[in-house]
């Protein structure tokens, strides 16, 4: 292809926006809001995916040992607590440390903890192991294997608490990849729809170029053209509203702090740098992919005269 | 040059809208297709345009064997014929000089070939002072030499003109078949299908009359 004629298709593509300017409104509408639907989305999963991290961070197995615990046998239980699969972090807590944290803990009752260092030389509590799990999911089958463990007094676990989030990050997956799919499935063929009509609007030009023998491709690039400037436009309008959406979002949420500090959360995903570049790249790729795609594909039936 | 042997047409609704037909025409000769509503007019124009396909028989237009040709090799074929439709089929967003020079840019013509070609047509077709105007400006008879002016710009050896004079008063369509013969003068083929036999009566010339799918008559009037 002559690139005069390559420049005649460019400037075709332009042309074509606005003398459809109308339908152009429509499918870039489609766009921009179908990549709003997705973007928004993705952005609410992955806080939520953020709130449920810092939920399990907190979660926390104490291992209560028995009284008469020797030191050696605390450096094998140690040694085996850190070779467990499903274990991300062992530290041995001290009796005496519990007691002196209990102390720093509870104000105002140094009579009462005056009283029982009196009575006796050693701390009134007992040792203990703290530990972390890798895997939220694979608590019950950790805490089995520390069960068959000898000289263990108590293990006091989330217990139901975890089985709840487990749950709850399992549900959140597949609903988001449900949710993901339908938006994904309903834009495409919103878009399909709506270029299809804009294509149908201009059936009679394909038709005549047909006719004076303009092959396929030459009636195709300036439609290509113009789905995909329509796209990278949408893009790039989606990036700006997400953006700006999401910060008066974020900051209207965290006007009042209480309800999320349950959650050990302090902010949102904060949406700058890099997730904002690579945000506004998927957003102008896929509108120019889809935008093209759509337009393209719509031209297809009235190719065949 | 045009050549159909044995050539049979039906569609999948079952109606057979070409029977065994058989046809020459040769290069340079100015052809009147009449016949009426359902007699296949239309099918034959679709078929040297290789819209459709005949179900039987070998069909040859301009060199090119359409019985034998794949789908990519339409364009090439098709730039080979001018084709004029009773609804003239301009492109309502572009004036005159685009939708003439519009065929050109279709089949990757040099900008050099448009600034040469369209203004000869223009000139030939008098279109001079309207080349701004768009479609929608222009009278029936101007529309239709805007798209005869289209149908002649790529130089093709076969003009098909399908009912041309079916959209104009009877003054015009009388200087339409004229500007065609005088296109014939100059050595290019002309098919016309017409209804009007007026119009056949009053130039004359070769007429193939077509009924029910089948050529009844082939001669000179």
């Amino acid at each position: 292809m002559r690139i005069s004629s390559f420049r005649y298709l460019l400037k075709q593509g332009f042309r074509n926006i606005w003398t459809n300017r109308m339908m152009s409104f429509a499918s870039f509408c489609v766009l921009l809001v179908s990549m709003l639907l997705i973007g928004f989305s993705l952005l609410f999963i992955a806080n939520i995916n953020m709130f449920i991290g810092s939920v399990e961070d907190r979660n926390e197995v104490i291992i209560f040992l028995n009284d008469d615990v020797s030191d050696e046998r605390i450096e094998e239980m140690n040694n085996t607590l850190v070779q467990m699969d499903n274990i991300s972090k062992v530290s041995f807590y001290s009796k005496e440390q519990a007691w002196e944290d209990m102390k720093a803990d509870i104000p105002n009752a140094n009579e009462l903890f005056a009283y029982i260092d009196g009575e006796g030389q050693e701390s009134p509590l007992i040792d203990a192991f703290r530990i972390r799990v890798t895997d939220i999911d694979k608590m019950s089958a950790t805490l089995m294997e520390i069960n068959k463990m000898s000289d263990i007094y108590d293990i006091r676990s989330p217990g139901d608490f975890i089985d709840i989030l487990s749950g709850l990050k399992s549900m959140i997956a597949i609903i988001s990849v449900i949710v993901l799919l339908a938006l994904l499935v309903v834009s495409l063929v919103i878009i399909y729809n709506t270029t299809r009509a804009s294509v149908d609007f201009r059936k009679k030009e394909i038709n005549i170029m047909k006719y004076v023998g303009a092959t396929n491709t030459f009636i195709k690039i300036p439609f290509f053209i113009e789905g995909m400037l329509m796209g990278i436009l949408a893009g790039g309008i989606a990036t700006l509203l997400t953006w700006l959406g999401y910060r008066e979002l974020t900051e209207l949420l965290m006007r009042d702090t209480t309800i999320w500090s349950v959650f050990n959360v302090s902010s949102f995903i904060p949406l700058e740098g890099t997730l904002l570049i690579a945000m506004a790249l998927c957003y102008v790729a896929s509108g120019a992919v889809i935008g093209a795609i759509g337009t393209v594909m719509s031209t297809g039936k009235y190719l065949k005269v | 040059m045009i050549e159909l042997k044995g050539v049979s047409v039906k569609y999948s609704n079952g109606v057979d809208a070409l029977n065994n037909v058989d046809l020459k025409v040769t290069d340079g000769e100015f052809v009147f297709v009449v016949g009426n509503s359902g007699a296949g007019k239309s099918t034959l124009i679709k078929l040297l345009l290789r819209e459709v396909q005949a179900n039987e028989g070998e069909v040859l237009v301009n060199g090119f064997n359409l019985t034998k040709m794949r789908r990519g090799k339409i364009p090439a074929l098709r730039r080979t014929i001018g084709v004029v439709f009773q609804d003239f089929r301009l492109i309502p967003t572009l004036n005159v000089y685009d939708n003439i020079a519009f065929v050109l840019r279709c089949t990757d013509a040099s900008p050099k070939v448009i600034r040469q070609r369209v203004p000869k047509v223009i000139g030939t077709l008098e279109l001079g002072n309207k080349i701004k105007c768009f479609p929608n400006e222009l009278s029936g008879g101007e529309q239709q030499r805007v798209a005869l002016a289209r149908a002649l710009v790529n130089e093709p050896k076969l003009i098909i003109a399908d009912e041309p004079t079916g959209n104009i008063d009877p003054r015009l369509s009388f200087e339409i078949v004229k500007l065609l013969q005088e296109i014939n003068d100059q050595g290019t083929t002309v098919l016309m299908v017409t209804h009007e036999h007026d119009l056949v009566r009053e130039f004359g010339g070769r007429t193939i009359t077509l009924k029910d799918g089948s050529i009844v008559f082939d001669d000179y009037i």
